[in-house]
């Protein structure tokens, strides 16, 4: 299996108050492999949020490397860092705040292709919009309205059609779904892997909602207090967690 | 029978009472909550859960209106009153402490310039149940500790924001408790918790009614919940009831085919199927009326009547009751 993704030792601590630190994620080591769903969880304020932005060096870690297709990024400046930047797209978890109220979906959807200059023409680039939009299940006259217009599981997949634009190698969805009522969440956990299947994707999935990752992910990385306790693929950590916390974590789901 | 009704709403209806127009969201529901027993109320979000539960301690936004049905309420204390007739003054009096209700967002609805065991105290004194200042005080220390918080006579003292958000919805849930009421109402209780904290709050929430011989009716749209929570639940779509049954029985035996949908498109551990069931479509306009079945667009069940007339809550097995045409079999 190839190696997308390759962290070594990371840590990242905050500042809090004049003197404290806060360590948010703990020496981390972590390889994320090319066409897999790996999913974090951990309950809130574990550290699943940092290592992600650290992961697409959004921020930068205080220790430990980083390495994207085994190329070292943790070092790379602000301009060497721009092509990988086009690699690694995210989808948070509130479309509402995310998306641009005053842009409509076209021009939503049009703006990663253009920064990136993707196609020579306008053309090509409504060409592929509208494929976009297909890929997402969202009808053709959405693109002339603004996100105000579609529910939340609609503004939910304009973010990803935007997501994957431009043909990412690593998407990373952050509690993307966990704002989304029972039957919205469903079908949005269907597109991505359906998304997942066609596109040959590597996503890294971050949730708090273990049924839901044990639905979408092929290995499981549980973190608490800033430390990876247990990676393990899905089928294996669910039917026999070893680490003290995972089983805590799953004896707590309600109605299991 | 109905003198074991703690609480009993008839055909219910509230609306949104524009200037114009009269926008139906709760349509007619019956609900009824047995003295000392746990009631779920599931759907998805806008469906009208918060609504029915705020019409019934009269704390409705200002746009929308009890518009019809009546919201009766039995105790020893009280007798049976109509709470749909009273005045909100009126209310407070009757059943100010009979009724206590604990929302989703416990940040919103603590005040945080006031610590939090004088925030609890407050309620007792404001209703007059307990004057004497010290045994008032000692009072909510025990209802922290009650609740499960650690050092409560500490604690005590703490502002909202030292506290995290399974300590705060704890200590709701001591404000709630404080006046024994006979009926909480939780909206959304655990929604905002991490799972381990939701499930210490959900045993909680049921030992405190075992111990206290309290009802509650418990909104939320986590299955979940209702199934380790709930001993009766009613499922809502579009402001009405369309199923209801003991938690049991709809878990093992859902008629309604949005119930079925609602369960299947929920994933589990230890189930991993390829893709998970959806129910067709969005959610319909509250504002589109509709001649047929609420559902029937959305339903691939759906059989010709579905589309000329609305289906009636009807009873189809001990306690079950469902709103399909199909089920009943027409
Ligand atoms: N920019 C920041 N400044 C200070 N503390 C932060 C910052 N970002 C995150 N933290 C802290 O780091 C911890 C981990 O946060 P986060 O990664 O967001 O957790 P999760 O996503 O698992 O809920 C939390 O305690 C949070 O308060
Ligand atoms: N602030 C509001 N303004 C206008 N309409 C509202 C407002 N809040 C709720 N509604 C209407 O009332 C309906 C029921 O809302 P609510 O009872 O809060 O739903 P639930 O609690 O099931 O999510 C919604 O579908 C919406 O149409
Ligand atoms: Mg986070
Ligand atoms: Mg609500």
């Amino acid at each position: 299996m190839q190696t997308l993704i390759s962290a070594r030792n990371i840590k990242k601590s905050f500042r809090i108050g004049r003197k404290k630190r806060f360590l948010a994620v703990n020496d981390v080591s972590l390889d994320i492999f090319k066409g897999e769903t790996l999913a974090l969880v951990g309950e809130s304020g574990s550290g699943k949020s940092t290592l992600a932005k650290l992961l697409m060096r959004l921020i930068k870690a205080d220790e430990g490397s980083i390495a994207f297709e085994g190329q070292e990024i943790e070092e790379l400046s602000e301009k060497e860092m721009l092509p990988f930047r086009r690699e690694m797209q995210l989808v948070f978890q509130d479309p509402a705040s995310s998306l641009d109220p005053r842009m409509n979906v076209r021009d939503i959807i049009a703006e990663p292709l253009e920064t990136w200059k993707v196609y020579d023409s306008r053309e090509k680039t409504d060409e592929r919009i509208m494929e976009l939009l297909d890929m997402v299940e969202l009808k053709e006259d959405s693109l002339k309205r603004y996100p105000r217009q579609f529910s939340g599981g609609q503004r939910q997949r304009i973010s990803i059609a935007r997501a994957i634009a431009v043909n990412p190698k690593l998407l990373v969805c952050d509690e993307s779904v966990s704002a989304l009522d029972v039957c919205v969440q469903a079908q949005i956990l269907n597109l991505l892997k359906k998304l997942k299947q066609e596109m040959d994707l590597t996503c890294l999935f971050i949730s708090h909602d273990l049924s839901v990752v044990s639905f979408i992910a092929d290995r499981v990385c549980v973190m608490k207090d800033g430390e990876i306790c247990e990676t393990a693929p899905g089928e294996k950590l669910f039917k026999s967690p070893e680490h003290e916390y995972t089983r805590y974590l799953l004896s707590s789901i309600p109605g299991q | 029978m109905s003198e074991d009704l703690l609480l009993e709403l008839r055909d219910l209806s509230v609306s949104i009472v524009g200037k114009k127009e009269t926008l139906p969201i709760v349509k007619g529901i019956d609900l009824h909550i047995p003295r000392g027993s746990i009631v779920g109320l599931v759907g998805e979000s806008g469906c009208g859960k918060s609504m029915t539960a705020k019409s019934i301690n009269n704390i409705l936004p200002p746009f929308a209106r009890v518009t019809g049905g009546s919201i009766i309420w039995r105790t020893e204390a009280s007798g049976e009153v109509d709470l749909a007739l009273l005045k909100e003054k009126e209310m407070r009096k009757k059943c100010g402490t009979e009724i206590a209700m604990v929302f989703q967002e416990p940040m919103t609805s603590l005040n945080p310039l006031m610590q939090v065991g004088e925030q609890i105290k407050e309620v007792l004194t404001i209703h007059g149940v307990e004057r004497d200042n010290k045994k008032a005080k000692d009072r909510v220390i025990e209802m922290l500790s009650k609740v499960g918080i650690a050092e409560p006579a500490l604690r005590y003292n703490a502002w909202p924001h030292e506290l995290s958000g399974g300590m705060r919805q704890r200590v709701m849930i001591a404000m709630a408790m404080i006046c024994q009421p006979k009926l909480l109402i939780a909206d959304e209780p655990t929604t905002a918790l991490d799972v381990t904290i939701e499930a210490q709050i959900l045993s909680l929430i049921k030992e405190l009614c075992r111990n206290n011989s309290m009802s509650a009716l418990v909104i939320t749209h986590n299955m979940g919940v209702v199934s380790t929570l709930c001993d009766y639940v009613y499922v809502m779509y579009l402001g009405s009831v369309v199923e209801s049954a003991p938690v049991k029985e709809l878990f093992n035996n859902p008629c309604h085919p949005y119930t079925r949908g609602l369960l299947s498109s929920i994933p589990h551990v230890g189930d991993n199927p390829e893709f998970l069931h959806t129910i067709p479509g969005n959610v319909p306009d509250m504002k589109k009326h509709f001649k047929g079945c609420d559902f029937c667009l959305r339903c691939s069940d759906d059989i010709k009547q579905c589309f000329f007339e609305k289906p009636a809550l009807t009873e189809t097995g001990a306690g079950h009751f469902v709103r399909c045409h199909r089920s009943l079999g027409a």
